[in-house]
């Protein structure tokens, strides 16, 4: 019955042929590792958080009187509400993690490297994005910390000069966070963001697909000549393993490990990423004692407190994250072993290093 | 060649531009923010005043009433925002009151109390020696209705303390009984729950015993105190339902994580299988 509807779309849309090409036929390199894996955890994840969103919208109401309530009901009244709601929750902070993760991997091992540019500035942009998202979802529940917090955030944007004041009055449709900023984050959360991150996952998968699978850098070498095209080539893998059954299952056995962590974290601790102040309504006129943001953004939190002036703490920030977007662009050596690398792997190593520092100095400051 | 220079210039320009405004956009700030009682222009020059103009001051902050935003005004009437006028009698100070009227005074705020109060031998002794409200609330520094007010020291500065040993035992038990329940409802409440009807019936119970108080009827307490612990055994129970209904998640969380690990472990021998 199975090859009768197989052979039937085969004789219309090629199928085989497809399969023979993508799946089966499509090579990667013999030395492939786990870390490779971790861009298909994060397609998961982003159809996980693309589901649930979808099943949370169907109850949750997007106005500041009732957001809240609409909330309460779905995480107490409905049907498995709680972990629809605790999986988006919770894999929002889990797809800033493992996108981390996946970036740390890339420069670890130098895949960021000609001709790949374009493939980490897609990935970076999606980085950018993925915190845009989770920060403008953060409102959505419309509690004391989602309140508080955005406030924080969006008064960031006054630092910037000349433009500051305006930004902040756009970001939040007037002087104060109210319900048309709710309106507003809400709008950007479910539709803007949503769109422009699936766009640039389609770019990332396109690029991916044209430059072909990078070599790891660890090992024998996969020929003795290596491959630094001076115009466009598809770097192939001949002799390497098919994606399907061979990697196809290594991805498999990573999405089923990030699974395990994942829910976990929904059953074991799912207030890990939740304060108090997190089931209490927004209240304009009562700010609770401290208001901290999310763990992603503790190294800029205090990142901007070290610093006398709040322009100055945002200005060595944002240098920061141009380095890191245009890496590949200042990096042209063609080296991509980590070993290789020392004055590489020494800022990777600090600047991760310092980023953990600013993040545990953030939380207990 | 130049063209091409300008254009990555204009490129990098663009991506350091956007890296910069999406960075300040998704980066936050500290807030100064805190929880300290509000400050009045009262609190700002009375705080530095001498002797008995200063001292309510630094004994309010530490009262149940400044931990409620409940300031100087609240009480004395005036205008905490005008220094000039703050202290102006045709503007709504009322000053403080003369003995016989704090249990008045008081019970604006608090009228149940001022009749359970006026009901009882305490108030039916206002007046002729009696205590009011602050012989053992305290007048500034305002301590939290609780079974720790009714203390030898304190009773006894009026009358022996054997009276109020036996309404003290008879309420323990039930205060007990309430504050567990109430921090099983704050455990909850951080957590997601809704508690808002557990906490409605908390209040009415915990109101109810507050009653009580001021009752010197020993038998009274005993028989009032076992129909609240009947009340709050109701409370109990539904907190209960939640905490088993919360094992039991976590059952099922342990079965999904454990089938999860156990799936990659049984792929990953399969990839193994694969040359």
């Amino acid at each position: 019955m199975l090859k009768r509807l197989y052979d039937w779309i085969d004789l219309r849309i090629g199928a085989r042929e497809i399969v023979q090409k993508e799946l089966t036929g499509y090579l990667l390199p013999r030395k492939i590792n786990e870390w490779y894996s971790l861009g298909s955890v994060l397609l998961v994840i982003f159809a996980l958080q693309v589901a649930t969103g979808i099943l949370l919208m169907i109850y949750y109401v997007p106005d500041a009187e009732r957001a809240f309530k609409s909330i309460t009901f779905i995480m107490n009244e409905l049907p498995y509400g709680w972990l629809i709601r605790l999986c988006h929750a919770v894999g929002s902070n889990m797809m800033v993690a493992v996108l981390m993760l996946h970036m740390l991997s890339t420069l670890i091992m130098g895949s960021y490297k000609s001709p790949r540019e374009l493939n980490w500035l897609t990935g970076f942009l999606l980085f950018t994005l993925v915190q845009g998202i989770s920060l403008t979802g953060y409102l959505a529940p419309w509690s004391q910390l989602s309140f508080w917090a955005t406030t924080v955030a969006t008064n960031s944007a006054s630092a910037i000069p000349a433009i500051g004041p305006y930004l902040v009055e756009f970001l939040r449709g007037g002087k104060l966070v109210g319900p048309p900023t709710l309106g507003r984050f809400f709008a950007l959360h479910v539709a803007l963001l949503p769109i422009a991150i699936a766009a640039l996952i389609g770019a990332h998968l396109f690029l991916l697909k044209r430059t072909g699978i990078s070599t790891p850098p660890f090992g024998d070498p996969e020929t003795n000549k290596p491959w630094q095209p001076k115009s466009y080539s598809y770097q192939s893998h001949p002799g390497g393993i098919p994606f399907f059954p061979n990697y196809a299952l290594q991805d498999l056995t990573s999405i089923c490990i990030y699974f395990a962590i994942f829910l976990a974290l929904v059953f074991f601790a799912p207030n890990l990423f939740f304060t108090p102040d997190a089931f209490v309504p927004a209240d304009p006129f009562q700010t609770p004692a401290h208001i901290k943001p999310e763990w992603y953004f503790l190294a800029n939190y205090q990142t901007l407190k070290i610093f006398p002036s709040e322009l100055l703490g945002l200005f060595v920030q944002a240098a920061a994250m141009t380095f890191l977007a245009l890496l590949p662009f200042i990096d042209r050596s063609p080296e991509r072993h980590p070993l290789k690398r020392p004055l590489f792997l020494a800022c990777a190593v600090g600047g991760i290093l310092l980023w953990i520092g600013l993040t545990v100095w953030g939380h207990f400051s | 060649m130049i063209k091409m220079a300008h254009s990555f210039s204009a490129t990098l320009q663009l991506t350091a531009l956007g890296a910069l405004l999406l960075f300040a956009l998704t980066t936050v700030q500290p807030t100064d923010a805190s929880a300290e009682p509000p400050e009045t222009v009262c609190t700002q020059c009375h705080a530095s005043l001498p002797d008995q103009l200063g001292t309510p001051v630094a004994l309010w902050r530490k009262s149940i009433h400044a931990e409620n935003g409940i300031s100087c005004d609240s009480c004395h009437g005036g205008n905490p925002k005008d220094a000039a006028n703050a202290m102006d009698r045709s503007r709504g100070f009322s000053g403080a009151p003369g003995e016989p009227e704090v249990p008045g005074f008081c019970g604006r705020c608090h009228p149940g109390v001022l009749k359970d109060y006026l009901a009882s031998a305490h108030g039916k002794a206002l007046g002729q020696g009696g205590p009011t409200c602050v012989t053992c609330h305290g007048n500034h520094q305002v301590l939290k209705a609780s079974l720790e007010l009714i203390n030898e020291k304190s009773c006894s500065r009026c009358h022996s303390f054997e009276r109020a040993r036996a309404i003290k035992a008879a309420m323990q038990g039930t205060e007990g009984h309430i504050l567990d329940i109430d921090r099983r409802i704050s455990g909850f409440k951080a957590s997601g729950v809704d508690t808002d009807r557990l906490g409605k019936a908390l209040f009415a119970e915990r109101n109810r015993f507050h009653t009580l108080f001021h009752d010197v009827n020993v038998e009274r307490v005993k028989a009032e105190s076992i129909r609240i612990d009947a009340a709050l055994g109701k409370l109990d129970r539904d907190l209960k339902e939640i905490e088993e209904t919360r094992t039991k998640r976590k059952v099922v969380g342990g079965i999904a994580v454990f089938s999860m690990l156990l799936i990659a472990l049984l792929v990953h021998l399969l990839k193994k299988s694969y040359p």
